[in-house]
């Protein structure tokens, strides 16, 4: 018994040396920066007391450490990867085959998705009569008790509701570059390549029937019998806006579907969303970053019944995510071995950010 | 604790670890297998014992993916560790002292006993929320030190008030001091209690800086990662994660058992 | 050197008149062994002598000098040996001279002459739960005059001792006592070890603790146990303390 306490003592010293050397290694390729996972919250609080040297987050927590004179916009997430997808309209495959008339609550759903964006990019115009019921309504979802800060969040959120297989395709391809996979659930789901993942995770039909019924009269086109859709959502994230427009203006209502907010939303990221929501099904539609959902679609998913499989069907945004910096930072090589804070892995901020980072050749450590 | 002593004892154990690793595999198999599953649990999301391995090897050091460096297993465990041994080494100074004073002085003990009593009996994990507020950084650190630092006092106090009163009268009539008999009769006679506080405190640090990393952001860290996975859905290298956690508490916990039997062998 | 006066010694413990008027003498080098029934006070006289504890009335000198305070010139041993168990046998010898500040070739100097007086040699660095009861109060005997004390105060040190060890260990006591003469204050409860070790033999009664008689033993050492003259004094010892038994033991009953 002795001997073995020697081991086990040996094994604790042998981690530490281990520990030790790795730790070292790490820097002599060049100082990375480091992401660490914070609440936005937090990052506004880390950053005006410069713990932090910036963050990368969705609005409107960048518009707020702006506002506040925290820091200043680094980078809009447009120049890292114009017109990226950011939120997208996914639902629960499970449901959808339980489910008769899933096809046709799908479509009605895409149309609210397209009639919301068409309300919001309008009423963006400080001159349209919308704007201030617009502003409230970004204030109440967002959580803001500052107009200024909701106007500047609103302008860097590019509002839409078409899916974009290409721009997917991509964002796979990213996510597998960057070693988020898990590569067993990878092979067991038997996608030849991202395209072909992505063509399997991204309907286009829905939308396409939205944009053709979309001057149609909503009485003539509601669901004969309304039907309750348990809708998930991400807490006080502008991103998702048009849902909330389409829930507080009625368009879901006057298309037969009963919005019911699903057990758990909203959720504080989209791995809640998917691991919790999605995958216990008790989500049905839900919006969320398409990160997660590409993400979560292999690694959680149990291959033998697919519960965590869901479909897109529509988007949400393009863009939205800021890098924000302290005021004396200038480029991204000014954050090498600073601390960065961002969102969690597997978020859309998280991919962008890498993806910014290998542009510039500096190294992200996590 | 009580070990059973040679070759059985050790046979015993291996034989249990293995027996569980079986069932757990067995178990997960069935469930994935739709054969049986217990209600409520979806047991066949757990990653079985095979998976758990390899996540574990895989991930043991840190991986470069294009810009990223994801830190290895080794990384998060020093990382955990140099915190909870700093933590711990902040507790033991101040712990010890202080378990000295209040357990020798009526008049100090009646004057932080109160103090101490209601700290003590919040939990290290209800001063995070705090502590991510009122520390700009080492928040995890002081988490840990909320940890150890009251097992090192309680366990002091206790060793302090349990001291042979005949020593000390023999230490008097041998010409000792006061200060002296603190020095030379109370310290040593407290030892052994004060290595067991370090031991549980300790204990109770380990668990507290792994919740701690789940809330208080840093790069590195078990809890840290064990919460990343999770957020990935990568549950084999969670659970491997989890395992390496129990593996060093109890690691730990021998480690200082050793130091103990090493250097306090006069104990009866 | 080592003249020990107690005069109208009383103490009370809550409403607990342990002694009342307790009045007698060690002289200068004399063994003196105190004896009487449990719960008579034996322990205290001991206590109060060593200053661990102050008399309420009544004053215990010692040369002379009145004792205030701990009593840094006499030497106690201890029932339960109360060696500290950390220290090693030579570390626990080395005690006193340390916390007097000796330098550390003196201390080790006085801990080897005392370790080979009291026949230790060879277990200087064992811990005292490696040791034997016989072996550790041998360790409590050197502790006590390592410190160079003028009086031994002796606490039932045989006590916890079986029969034939405590008879050896009494033995061993004598040629100790005999190298290193000092005055003794021998507690003991057996009417034989204070019979075969005393000069003098002081009878104390119970409740309140108080000097009954006070025997002279005037015989040479080494004295043969069973002797007939100790035989006539162990029975006038017995006598004078079975009264005393009986009056404690109906207290109890």
């Amino acid at each position: 018994m002795k001997n073995l306490m020697k081991i086990l003592f040996l094994i604790i010293v042998a981690i530490f040396v281990a520990g030790c050397l790795e730790s070292k290694k790490t820097p002599q390729v060049s100082e990375p920066i480091n992401l660490v996972k914070m609440s936005g919250q937090e990052m506004i609080q880390r950053l005006g007391t410069g713990e932090i040297a910036g963050f990368i987050m969705w609005e409107p927590y960048p518009a707020i450490a702006v506002t506040k004179g925290y820091g200043k916009n680094l980078i809009f997430s447009g120049k890292i990867w114009t017109d990226h997808p950011c939120c997208v309209v996914a639902y629960d495959d499970d449901w959808y085959k339980k489910t008769n008339n899933s096809d046709e609550i799908l479509k009605r759903m895409a149309l609210v998705q397209l009639k919301s964006v068409e309300y919001i990019n309008n009423a963006k115009q400080s001159d349209s009569p919308d704007h201030e019921q617009l502003i409230n309504y970004t204030m109440q979802f967002g959580g803001m008790t500052d107009q200024v800060a909701a106007n500047l969040s609103l302008a860097d959120v590019e509002f839409v509701y078409n899916t974009n297989v290409t721009a997917t395709t991509t964002f796979i391809q990213r996510i597998q570059d960057f070693g988020i996979f898990d590569m067993t659930k990878w092979n067991m789901s038997g996608y030849k390549n991202s395209s072909d993942y992505a063509n399997s995770l991204v309907t286009n039909n829905y939308v396409e029937w939205a944009v053709n019924n979309k001057d149609e009269n909503s009485s003539k086109i509601a669901l004969k019998e309304p039907v309750n859709i348990r809708y998930a959502y991400l807490v006080n994230d502008i991103h998702e806006l048009p849902f909330y427009v389409g829930w507080q203006k009625g368009y879901y209502r006057d298309l037969g579907i009963n919005i019911v907010i699903a057990e758990g939303a909203p959720f504080q990221n989209g791995a809640f969303e998917m691991q919790q929501g999605f995958k216990g099904n008790t989500v049905d539609v839900g919006s969320l970053g398409i990160p997660p959902v590409i993400i979560h679609r292999i690694n959680s998913n149990d291959f033998s019944n697919n519960d965590t499989k869901v479909g897109v069907i529509a988007g949400m945004n393009n863009e939205g995510s800021v890098i924000v910096v302290a005021n004396n930072v200038t480029s991204m090589k000014d954050l090498q071995g600073k601390t960065v804070g961002f969102p969690g892995q597997g978020t859309i901020q998280h991919v962008l950010f890498l993806m910014e980072a290998d542009k510039e050749g500096l190294k992200v450590s996590y | 604790m009580k070990f059973e002593t040679g070759k059985r004892g050790l046979l015993i154990n291996i034989l249990s670890l293995i027996v569980f690793t079986l069932v757990w595999q067995i178990l997960v198999i069935l469930a994935r297998n739709d054969i049986f599953n217990i209600p409520f649990i979806r047991l066949r999301d757990i990653p079985t014992p095979v998976e758990t391995w390899y996540a574990l090897v895989g991930s043991m050091f840190t991986r470069i993916y294009g810009p990223s460096f994801t830190y290895g297993i080794i990384n998060h465990v020093y990382a955990s560790l140099v915190r909870v041994i700093e933590g711990g080494i902040i507790a033991f100074i101040i712990g010890v002292p202080v378990g000295i004073g209040v357990g020798y002085s009526k008049f100090l003990g009646n004057l932080f006993n109160p103090i101490i009593e209601i700290i003590r009996n919040m939990p290290p994990m209800a001063w995070i929320p705090l502590s991510i507020f009122i520390f700009v950084s080492g928040g995890s650190i002081f988490i840990v030190f909320i940890g150890v630092v009251f097992p090192i006092i309680l366990n002091t106090i206790q060793g302090v008030r349990s001291t042979d009163t005949r020593l000390i009268d023999a230490a008097k009539t041998l010409g000792a001091s006061e200060s002296m008999i603190v020095k030379k009769v109370v310290i040593p006679s407290a030892l052994p209690s004060i290595m067991t506080g370090l031991r549980i405190g300790l204990g109770v640090g380990w668990m507290a800086i792994v919740a701690a990393e789940m809330v208080i952001k840093s790069p590195v860290g078990l809890g840290y990662f064990i919460w990343n996975m999770g957020d990935l859905g990568r549950y084999s290298e969670m659970v491997a994660g989890m395992i390496v956690i129990g593996v060093i508490g109890y690691i730990m916990n021998i480690s200082i058992l050793l130091l103990q039997r090493r250097f306090i062998n006069w104990v009866d | 050197m080592g003249r020990l006066v107690l005069s109208s010694v009383s103490k009370k413990f809550n409403n607990f008149q342990a002694l009342l008027d307790v009045n007698f003498e060690v002289e200068d080098g004399e063994f003196v062994c105190l004896l009487g029934p449990s719960g008579c006070g034996k322990t205290t006289v001991l206590r109060l002598v060593a200053g661990l504890v102050a008399p309420d009335d009544g004053i215990i000198s010692l040369d002379g000098k009145k004792i205030n305070g701990v009593n840094k010139e006499c030497g106690f041993v201890f029932q339960e040996y109360a060696l500290f168990p950390w220290r090693t046998v030579k570390e626990n010898i080395e005690f006193g001279p340390q916390v007097k500040g000796m330098t550390k070739t003196e201390c080790e100097s006085i801990s080897k002459h005392y370790i080979d007086l009291v026949g230790l040699s060879g277990f200087e660095n064992h811990y005292p739960n490696e040791l034997s009861g016989g072996m550790k109060q041998r360790v409590g005997i050197a502790r006590a005059y390592a410190n160079n004390p003028k009086l031994l105060l002796m606490d039932e040190p045989f006590g916890a001792l079986d029969a034939q060890t405590r008879n050896l260990m009494q033995g061993e006591l004598l040629r100790i006592w005999e190298t290193e003469h000092i005055s003794v204050l021998f507690v003991t409860h057996s009417v034989d070890e204070a019979v075969y070790l005393g000069d003098r033999v002081v009878v104390m009664s119970a409740r309140p603790g108080k000097v009954k008689d006070i025997f002279d033993v005037k015989l040479t050492r080494p004295r043969i146990r069973t002797g007939p003259e100790a035989n006539i004094i162990r029975d006038s010892v017995l006598k004078s303390l079975s009264t005393q038994i009986k009056l404690a033991s109906h207290e109890y009953i």
